[in-house]
């Protein structure tokens, strides 16, 4: 009797065990959105401006709403790969939320001094939280009563704006008259590719971890420095310490640092915490947060710019 | 003097050492073929992308039996798009191959000996377009066989599938 209770008891413990690993899993969010560069050639494009300078930045919500060329082909590309087991975080929806976040994104901004200025695209990262962006060009050539579509995915990463997958090509000349078979036709060419080189960068991620960038800063009011001494060390080398205790194989580049500043970039954070909780920018650079305050009672503030660029600014919240 | 009879015995075994006669070669053909599917020896080129998920492909076999070859291309066909990939032709572009490691045949070689048997799961995810009519420009005599051009469609997407879901290959999602 005892031995049948202690089967089923190891048993509920390793099917609990299995069923907290399954929980962990997250999948990477992608989201279609058409290419600076198509929205400038079909004239969907917004100004805003950048601390007195007028940049112009690619109009979205105007893309979706008046062509149907680009709905079609999102609606294709989501088809394929939900078909694959990702099915992609609407962009429409996306926007509609941000917009609905705009007031609360205002008064943050202003609390943060400015000191990190975000454009739309940015604020749009951080609010549909896709982690992979899927920038989409196409381009109609003609040539006499002929036509072919050149047709461009990109796949890029959203916590460091690199390429981490693409897919491009000129499809077969066609006198089909209709542009949206020949889109068709184009999406489906190139989308094995695309998802062949996607899978690669799966592959990385669970290897080594997600790349992301992260920046040291103090303000003035700060009564020491970078290279101020705490536990012994300069502050500047206890950070570096932290964060290569917490990457994936130490693996990261201290690409510029003064006693003011500090910058790291091809940071590799783990996918998962120790409790198996997923972990993103933010959350990993608290970590940092928390640690100065635990350790030397240091105050600092964090500030992020889209998903993967965490700036940490020690002297005061 | 009387005519020899056979007995209804006989002669049974008789016309089954002929059938067995009759088919041997072409048997052995199909033996020989298989080899050379395993051995890698035949071509793969883009045609068009077809219908969503499917690949058409012409597919260069060799035998000395045409039929042999025009046969074997089905195989040839979803073997060179698990193992091998193909490259692209004028403006269709090429596809890598599902398997993203290059020992996959022989870390799963019971499964794609089964796989790969004549009336194999293969057949599911293949099949000869034009009713089989194989051009005459594509019907080639090299030396003492024949090497046959035949165009063929591959439903890529559910040949994917079907090996995700006996874990030969990865899924895109695997591991999350």
């Amino acid at each position: 009797m005892m031995k049948h209770l202690r089967t089923l008891f190891l048993g509920t413990l390793l099917l609990g065990a299995v069923t907290t690993a399954t929980a962990q899993a997250k999948k990477p969010t992608l989201m279609v959105v058409p290419s600076d560069n198509w929205c400038y050639q079909n004239g969907f494009i917004l100004e805003y401006d950048n601390q007195g300078k007028m940049v112009k930045t690619p109009d979205y919500k105007r893309a979706l709403q008046e062509n149907s060329d680009l709905l079609l082909v999102i609606s294709k590309i989501n088809q394929l790969m939900t078909d694959r087991g990702f099915p992609l975080k609407n962009l429409e929806s996306s926007l509609k939320t941000l917009e609905s976040e705009a007031a609360e994104d205002n008064m943050s901004q202003s609390k943060s001094g400015g000191e990190v200025s975000e454009s739309p695209t940015d604020k749009l990262k951080k609010v549909a939280k896709a982690d992979i962006w899927m920038q989409l060009t196409w381009t109609v050539n003609e040539m006499g009563p002929k036509r072919s579509i050149t047709f461009n995915l990109q796949g890029l990463d959203a916590y460091t704006d690199k390429q981490v997958a693409g897919a491009s090509g000129t499809g077969p000349q066609s006198q089909t008259p209709e542009l949206a078979i020949l889109l068709e036709e184009a999406v489906l060419s190139q989308l094995d590719l695309f998802n062949g080189q996607l899978q690669k960068h799966f592959d990385d991620l669970f290897a080594n971890g997600r790349e992301v960038m992260l920046r040291i800063k103090k303000w003035d009011s700060f009564s020491g420095d970078l290279e101020s001494e705490y536990g012994g060390e300069e502050l500047s080398t206890q950070i570096e310490n932290w964060v290569s205790a917490n990457t994936v194989g130490g693996r990261f580049s201290l690409s510029d640092a003064t006693e003011n500043m500090m910058l790291f970039e091809q940071v590799r954070i783990p996918l998962y915490d120790a409790t198996g909780k997923a972990v993103d920018t933010r959350g990993w650079a608290k970590g940092l947060q928390k640690h100065l305050k635990e350790a030397y009672q240091i105050e600092a503030k964090l500030v992020m710019k889209g998903l993967g660029q965490a700036t940490i600014i020690v002297g005061e919240k | 003097m009387t005519p020899m009879r056979t007995t209804p015995t006989l002669t049974r075994a008789l016309a089954l050492v002929a059938f067995a006669a009759l088919c041997a070669p072409a048997f052995a053909q199909g033996k020989k073929a298989d080899k050379d599917t395993e051995q890698w020896r035949y071509e793969m080129e883009a045609v068009n992308t077809g219908s969503a998920g499917t690949y058409q492909l012409k597919v260069w076999s060799y035998s000395k039996n045409a039929a042999v070859a025009t046969e074997q291309a089905k195989k040839n066909a979803v073997h060179g798009v698990i193992f091998r990939g193909f490259t692209g032709s004028g403006r269709v572009p090429g596809q890598n191959p599902l398997a993203s490691s290059t020992n996959l045949e022989a870390e799963h070689a019971d499964f794609f000996k089964a796989f790969f048997a004549d009336g194999g799961k293969y057949m599911k995810f293949v099949q000869i377009t034009n009713g089989g009519v194989v051009d005459p420009a594509d019907r080639l005599k090299v030396g003492k066989e024949y090497k046959i051009g035949v165009i063929v469609s591959v439903d890529a997407a559910n040949l994917r599938k079907d090996l995700e879901a006996a874990g030969i290959i990865k899924g895109l999602g695997n591991g999350f």
